[in-house]
């Protein structure tokens, strides 16, 4: 059994090592063998195929993997801690997101024992209602609201984390009562296109496929401008709704690593944020408008603003 | 339809690499499958980076054999050393290591292999004739349909554990207490976890099941001692008699049915299924006492309810671009690297993938029985040698397996941990299925008895007026009320007190 397992291995390596030398080295020595990106979600979800599709040219470049782990659940916390328990010698990253944010900012871990080192893409969400909804646009959700305040259900991912942030940012500007409920990610689809729920907030690269095909159909975006792929879909700051938040992804690492590596690992993720074949994953889920290249100084600034935005909204919502 | 699926064949043929591509992923699958720890997830995601190098339609060939392979693999080590190589075989467990115990692992593994094949192409007819039908059925499951099939398989911890009552009801309660550790899945408030960051996922599942079963059995079998003549080295794999195996045939169909449906249900798979089709086997059993003990329908319908839900799981994700089960979430990420957008109409953009998933899903539950045979005598050889050597080799499998999963102690840990609770179980005669029925469930039913309570207002009568939710709500119901006047009827053999009404 151990001989067959082992068997497999030695092909896949065989395989993988004949694939990967054909790329040249770019640094002498670092990395040498496989870096981890520890994050919190779950395996094929939205972070899970960023880490995979930033890490291909960073494979093509290095000859070595990075590779995702994912540990579920917790809200993030175990994934954070795991990160910690890792010694600072490169070979383990972080994700970052606005989730990690409000985790810091609800004083469940602490950010100032990473070191932010890249920050690459930053999303935008969309409110989404199944075809067969009575909601047609943002005003039926308002009059609703104003009929019967906390009757809608707007159906989020994680609890108490970035959905959360922006729904309540959301209701707070709109004067609206809208009640979030915590779904996985799949569920909350199906939930929405049955019509348990009247609503749910995702981002437009998963929802793709069911926009095109009508099933779902977007009221509102939450960034600075439309996206040329929703023309008709109304921004929540045009109608008068200071709402752009929006999921950002990025990486951090221990703060002691050494500098060198530090210089080398951004200079990769540079490189791989700019690759051909990275951009065309970027541009199937509209993430090209608002994702902009942070280096660790850059990602630093950035981050302690969004600590004190999201530590004000979440006192705000009662947190 | 029939030109895609003409055009679709048309491919495979002029493609022999897809054979092959097939071939290999299925034997890969029952490998990952197999050996605990490693499970179906492990197995497709390693695979991934793979697809590059060919075209979509071969790499959601090698996902799809990778995701039926593994789905049977897991039964494999089940039966032969009592360790679940991935979560939907831990029901397998339950009858199929005290089958091969009596000597029978052969027959065990040849029942397993068939009610997989059964069941997988079961299911992948129907992903390829109603998935449309399907899909839809499967968007009538809110919360509270979710609430009530979980409730529906919970109500047989009480009856399953093949004699007391109050057992039953003891181990089931501590399993669904188990699952209460971890974040409070809804409002983010960490329950039962003594400031432990790392018990906040909650007790990771797989390594839990890998403790109670097999480091339980190799407590047990050490504090024994010696074995007095039981024998398993006739491990070869016959499949069983065309009459045994229909002896099994309506739950077989049962089974299928159940696990096609529970796979084609969001955020539910294989595990589920398996548990499900596990109770209702025992429910409408003529046999029921058997169960536990190396029942043939035991092992028949988690296996078949297990394979059925790989079919189930794709039907969500080709008719909604939405994944069934946390493998075919990974398979999303397959896909959308490739460019191709995962949605209603992948269908129509993509037919030729699709069915081409469709034949090689149906060649690779073929090939399964093909290579499982082969497969099983090579992990059976390992039953020839002497238990003091091959207990501690899977102790150390267990460690490693489950470290591997996460590069996590914590979870070895937690592994350590259930060794201890599964021979507590044991010494105790507290019936682990209901126990595992429990943690397996207690999740599902808490969760959505919650969202559908939000959904509601909170309003409880709102919940079991639905149409589905309120049948299934009441099949539980009938079948508890059935069950316990029947333990009252004819009190079981095995000690007294157990017929006690009190404890409904």
């Amino acid at each position: 059994m151990t001989q067959l397992a082992r068997h497999h291995l030695r092909a896949a390596v065989a395989v993988a090592a004949a694939v990967l030398t054909a790329a040249p080295a770019l640094a002498a020595d670092y990395p040498s063998r496989t870096v981890e990106v520890i994050h919190q979600y779950g395996p094929g979800g939205g972070t899970d195929r960023f880490i995979r599709a930033i890490a291909e040219p960073m494979q093509e470049a290095t000859g070595q993997s990075f590779v995702p782990i994912s540990i579920a659940g917790g809200g993030g916390v175990p994934a954070y801690v795991t990160f910690l328990q890792r010694p600072a010698n490169g070979y383990t990253l972080v994700s970052l997101s606005p989730d990690d944010v409000i985790n810091h900012a609800l004083g469940r871990i602490d950010l100032t024992q990473v070191l932010p080192l890249v920050r690459i893409q930053y999303d935008q969400g969309l409110l989404l209602v199944s075809k067969d909804s009575e909601l047609k646009s943002l005003d039926d959700v308002l009059a609703a609201e104003a009929a019967s305040p906390g009757g809608l259900k707007v159906g989020v991912t994680g609890s108490a984390g970035f959905d959360d942030a922006l729904i309540g940012l959301f209701n707070e500007k709109a004067g609206t009562e809208l009640a979030t409920v915590p779904f996985g990610a799949a569920e909350m689809v199906s939930n929405t296109l049955g019509g348990h729920l009247d609503m749910m907030y995702e981002e437009y690269g998963p929802t793709r496929g069911l926009i095109e095909s009508g099933d779902l159909i977007p009221l509102v975006l939450f960034s600075d401008e439309r996206l040329a792929e929703l023309p008709d879909v109304p921004t929540a700051k045009e109608l008068g709704y200071d709402v752009t938040l929006g999921r950002w992804r990025g990486f951090g690492i221990k703060p002691d690593t050494d500098a060198a590596e530090l210089e080398t690992l951004v200079s990769l993720f540079r490189d791989a944020a700019a690759d051909e074949g990275y951009k065309k994953v970027e541009a199937e889920s509209a993430l090209q408008y608002r994702s902009e290249f942070m280096g660790p100084e850059e990602f630093q600034t950035f981050l302690d603003k969004e600590i004190e935005t999201y530590s004000q909204i979440m006192n705000q919502l009662g947190y | 339809m029939l030109d895609a699926f003409v055009s679709a064949a048309g491919y495979m043929v002029g493609n022999p690499m897809s054979f092959l591509l097939i071939i290999f992923s299925v034997v890969w699958g029952i490998v990952f499958g197999a050996v605990p720890g490693l499970t179906g997830i492990v197995g497709v995601a390693l695979l991934i980076p793979f697809t590059f190098a060919f075209d979509p339609t071969e790499g959601m060939l090698l996902l799809g054999g990778v995701y039926v392979g593994s789905t049977f693999g897991g039964s494999i080590s089940a039966i032969l050393f009592n360790t679940p190589g991935s979560p939907e075989a831990a029901c397998t467990s339950l009858d199929g290591y005290p089958m091969a115990k009596r000597g029978e692992a052969g027959k065990a593994l040849g029942i397993a292999l068939a009610a997989s094949a059964v069941g997988g192409i079961f299911g992948t007819l129907v992903l390829m004739f109603a998935a449309p039908p399907l899909a839809r059925l499967a968007l009538e499951f809110g919360p509270a349909e979710y609430f009530a099939l979980a409730v529906l398989g919970i109500t047989a911890i009480a009856s399953i554990g093949g004699g007391s009552l109050i057992k039953g009801l003891i181990a089931g309660l501590l399993g669904l207490a188990v699952a209460l550790i971890g974040l409070d899945p809804l409002t983010g408030v960490a329950r039962f976890t003594f400031g432990n960051m790392m018990l906040l996922t909650g007790v990771s599942f797989i390594a839990a099941i890998i403790g109670i079963f097999a480091l339980a059995e190799v407590l047990q079998r050490f504090a024994d001692g010696p074995p007095k003549g039981e024998q398993m080295a006739q491990v070869s794999t016959q499949l069983p008699s065309l009459a045994e195996f229909l002896a099994t045939k309506v739950t077989l169909l049962r089974s299928s049915v159940i696990g096609t449906v529970i796979g084609a249900l969001p955020g539910v798979g294989a595990t589920t299924a398996a548990f499900i089709s596990y109770s209702e086997a025992f429910r409408w059993s003529k046999r029921p006492e058997l169960f536990g003990k190396g029942s043939p329908e035991g092992i028949a319908a988690p296996e078949a309810g297990n394979n059925s839900a790989v079919g189930g799981s794709m039907i969500p994700l080709l008719a909604l671009g939405i994944p069934g089960s946390a493998t075919t979430a990974v398979m999303i990420g397959g896909l959308t690297i490739h460019g191709i957008v995962p949605g209603p109409m992948l269908m129509q953009n993509n037919s030729d993938l699709v069915y081409s998933v469709f034949i090689g899903m149906l060649l690779a539950n073929v090939l399964m029985l093909v290579f499982g045979l082969r497969a099983a005598r090579l992990f059976a050889v390992v039953l020839k040698a002497p238990y003091q050597l091959v207990g501690p080799a899977i102790v150390v499998l267990c460690m490693t397996g489950v470290f591997a999963l996460n590069n996590n102690v914590s979870d070895v840990a937690v592994m350590l941990v259930f060794g201890g609770v599964g021979f507590f179980l044991k010494s105790y005669g507290l019936p682990v299925a209901s126990f595992i029925i429990g943690l397996v469930l207690g999740p599902i039913a808490e969760v959505s008895l919650r969202q559908g309570l939000i959904l509601a207002d909170y309003d409880m009568m709102a919940l079991v007026t639905r149409p589905i939710a309120g049948t299934l709500l009441l099949l539980s119901a009938l079948s508890l009320v059935y069950g316990i006047w029947g333990k009252l009827r004819r009190p079981p053999s095995d000690g007294p007190g157990n017929a006690q009404p009190e404890a409904s």
